[in-house]
């Protein structure tokens, strides 16, 4: 059976001014159909990089990407985008809700690009925003939410179109400790045991010990650790 | 992305920023009312040409004469105008010896495809008397299907004539003036006097001799002095007949079958005058109606290939219409001059709406939105400022066209001159302004729509 995700020999570079900067440098790992992985590293270890590239958000320098068996290598940019509506969901540090939009339409934003017809969207939004714990924020806009339930938001709206891997990057970058621990809560019910893939990308390792069944470190585009929790 | 969605998307966008969005539309706008109005002008001036040519009902006639018999035709080149004319209007083919403008030529003429009638112009030189005044004049039959057509739709006084038997004339307001000085009302249903030349038998000849005439012309025929009183049924405002040479002369109409009768219509052409009198009488020129205007120019072709000469005022028209496509097409220059400038305006609003919603672009993206769901979200905006900007334009343009109009109308009273219309909007230019302002916008925003959904959704999404 295909892995979640495998990359081989993964590599991204770019220049920044004459500086060449190897964001990426030779990345092979696999993370398996199911699995909580969390991804440790200090900021430019390349662990952003890497989450953009398994997303689809972004094309490697060398290397390959293989998603639920299918090289993005290959992809067109429209098949790339379809790969972003189906397959991941993705989870932002400043959680990147369009702001005049409600919490509920930011939601069916997501089903409106995969074609969902108006109703069974509107429907399908109240039930995830139920899901995440906004029952009642659903005509609220991101200004007048907290930034936790911000958060909650991004995440209804990462598993709208059902998706097999949530890609988190710093969920809980900007939030206070006791809200950090709610959304881990919530992205740990998502992988419901195995249900659905999760990488959690941050730079707190007790926080990814303690969610994530194992842990990769990533230091200058490189692997330097794994561990099981 | 279902299209629903995308206008919708595009929609609250626009909401989003009413107030460039309105001030985009405004320019639009004002680019569509400059070409509408330019162009209304130039169809309303063209209207005011060509129009009154298709009222007078000309339009749809073709005017048949004998064939000209100036010699051979050839070597016709670069011998003046009146050459090219009789080649033009001249008949096609070497003429029959038997092309004249009889009865049986009238019996062909209507059995030509499309044709509505056929009927010959009669001119009756007459000296009318009304009162103390005289007047020589030119009475001209006219058909009872004349009725409700060219000058006989509006009458100043009175009505057309009841039917072909009846004594009744109608005279033109021109002439009626120069006769009397009573109004139009007074004058209808009095009677108007005409006197006139006819064939006689040379038994009563004797009787009113012509002064000044030989009693007996060469031939047997002989001239007498006729006189004929008419009710004045009423007055028309312009003088005319069914046909357009015949109007320019004919202050006095009268119906067909009476003019006919007067017996004298070929005084006015030697040739018929020298004819011997056993042939059958022929006239002069023909009328022939067909249904519609635009079946003249076959009509008229096929009546050529008979060996007739015909020609139509279509012809004469075939220029000047080219001569208004060029000054539509001038105006309509001149009027998107404000229309180009709107469409910057649009490429202006697009590229900077873009650069503020970048991050919003990347987010799309990042969600599962394609380049293609982009790229579209944005040219539906700028079709819907386009659409609104055309929709507004139009309503401003045929206001600041009322105004002119009500303007230039007053200056025009003031002068003298009757009141028209300056500005005429027709459908297609109501369709064709909403439908052009749409492309131009499409157009307009083509690029910067391009342009958003090439927008690296990673560089997107760090923008502020």
């Amino acid at each position: 059976m295909d892995a979640a995700v495998e990359t081989q020999d993964l590599a991204k570079h770019y220049t920044m001014g004459r500086a060449l900067v190897r964001a990426l440098d030779g990345v092979t790992l696999r993370v398996e159909r199911g699995e909580f992985v969390g991804l440790l590293g200090t900021s430019g270890s390349g662990k952003s990089t890497l989450l953009n590239l398994v997303a689809g958000l972004d094309r490697p320098t060398a290397g390959s990407v293989v998603v639920f068996g299918r090289n993005l290598d290959g992809l067109s940019r429209a098949d790339l985008s379809l790969h972003r509506r189906k397959m991941v969901g993705m989870i932002f540090q400043s959680f990147n809700l369009i702001p005049t939009m409600t919490a509920a339409e930011n939601v069916a934003l997501a089903m409106m690009f995969a074609g969902v017809p108006r109703g069974a969207r509107d429907r399908r939004a109240r039930e995830l925003l139920e899901q995440v714990g906004l029952g009642g924020r659903q005509r609220h806009r991101p200004k007048e939410l907290s930034g936790g339930e911000q958060q909650r938001v991004s995440i209804a709206r990462a598993l709208a179109n059902d998706p097999e891997i949530l890609l988190a990057d710093e969920p809980t970058g900007n939030l206070d400790s006791k809200t950090a621990h709610e959304i881990l809560s919530l992205l740990q019910a998502l992988n419901d045991g195995g249900k659905r893939s999760v990488v959690l990308v941050t730079h707190d390792a007790s926080l990814a010990s303690r969610c994530a069944q194992r842990t990769i470190t990533l230091l200058d585009g490189r692997i330097v650790a794994e561990a099981q929790s | 992305m279902m299209l629903s969605d995308t206008t919708q998307l595009a929609l609250r966008n626009l909401r989003e920023a009413v107030l460039r969005t309105v001030l985009t539309a405004l320019g639009v706008s004002i680019g569509i009312a400059s070409l509408v109005g330019m162009v209304s002008f130039g169809v309303a001036i063209q209207d005011q040409v060509v129009g009154s040519f298709m009222r007078s009902g000309l339009f749809d006639t073709v005017t048949v004469t004998e064939p000209f018999r100036a010699g051979p035709r050839a070597g016709g080149r670069g011998r003046g105008g009146a050459n090219a004319f009789r080649q033009q209007v001249g008949p096609s083919k070497q003429a029959p010896a038997d092309a004249r403008l009889d009865d049986d030529a009238l019996k062909k003429f209507a059995a030509i495809d499309r044709v509505e009638e056929v009927f010959p112009n009669i001119r009756v030189p007459v000296q009318a008397t009304y009162g103390d005044a005289h007047e020589f004049t030119a009475a001209i039959g006219v058909p009872m299907s004349a009725r409700g057509r060219g000058v006989f739709q509006s009458f100043t006084a009175g009505r057309f004539f009841a039917n072909e038997s009846e004594d009744a004339c109608l005279i033109s307001q021109d002439f009626a003036s120069r006769l009397t000085d009573r109004k139009p009302a007074q004058i209808v249903g009095t009677s108007l006097t005409l006197a006139y030349a006819s064939q006689g038998n040379s038994a009563d000849a004797a009787a009113a001799m012509l002064p000044g005439m030989p009693p007996m012309l060469p031939g047997g025929l002989s001239i007498q002095r006729s006189e004929k009183a008419f009710r004045i049924a009423g007055i028309v405002e312009r003088q005319g007949g069914p046909d357009p040479v015949a109007v320019l002369f004919s202050a006095v109409m009268i119906p067909l079958a009476k003019a006919r009768a007067m017996g004298s219509y070929d005084v006015l052409s030697p040739q018929a005058l020298l004819r011997p009198p056993s042939d059958k009488p022929s006239y002069s020129t023909v009328t022939v109606r067909v249904a519609r205007a635009q079946d003249t120019e076959e009509v008229e072709k096929k009546i050529r290939d008979m060996g007739y000469t015909a020609f139509s005022i279509a012809d004469v028209l075939k220029n000047d219409r080219r001569a208004f496509i060029l000054l539509d097409l001038f105006l309509g220059l001149v009027g998107s001059i404000a229309l180009t400038v709107a469409s910057l305006g649009i490429v202006n609003t697009m590229v900077m709406s873009i650069l503020e919603r970048t991050r919003e672009i990347g987010i799309m993206k990042a969600i599962g939105g394609s380049d293609e769901d982009v790229r579209r979200i944005f040219l539906i905006e700028a079709a819907l400022i386009g659409l609104m900007g055309g929709v507004f334009g139009l309503i401003l343009g045929w206001a600041v066209g009322r105004g002119i109009n009500y303007g230039a109308n007053y200056y025009l009273r003031t002068q003298g001159v009757p009141a028209t219309n300056l500005f005429l909007i027709p459908w297609w230019l109501v369709a064709g302004g909403i439908t052009f302002a749409l492309l131009v916008s499409l157009v307009a925003g083509s690029f910067p729509a391009m342009r958003a959904s090439r927008l690296d959704p990673i560089q997107a999404l760090r923008h502020d």
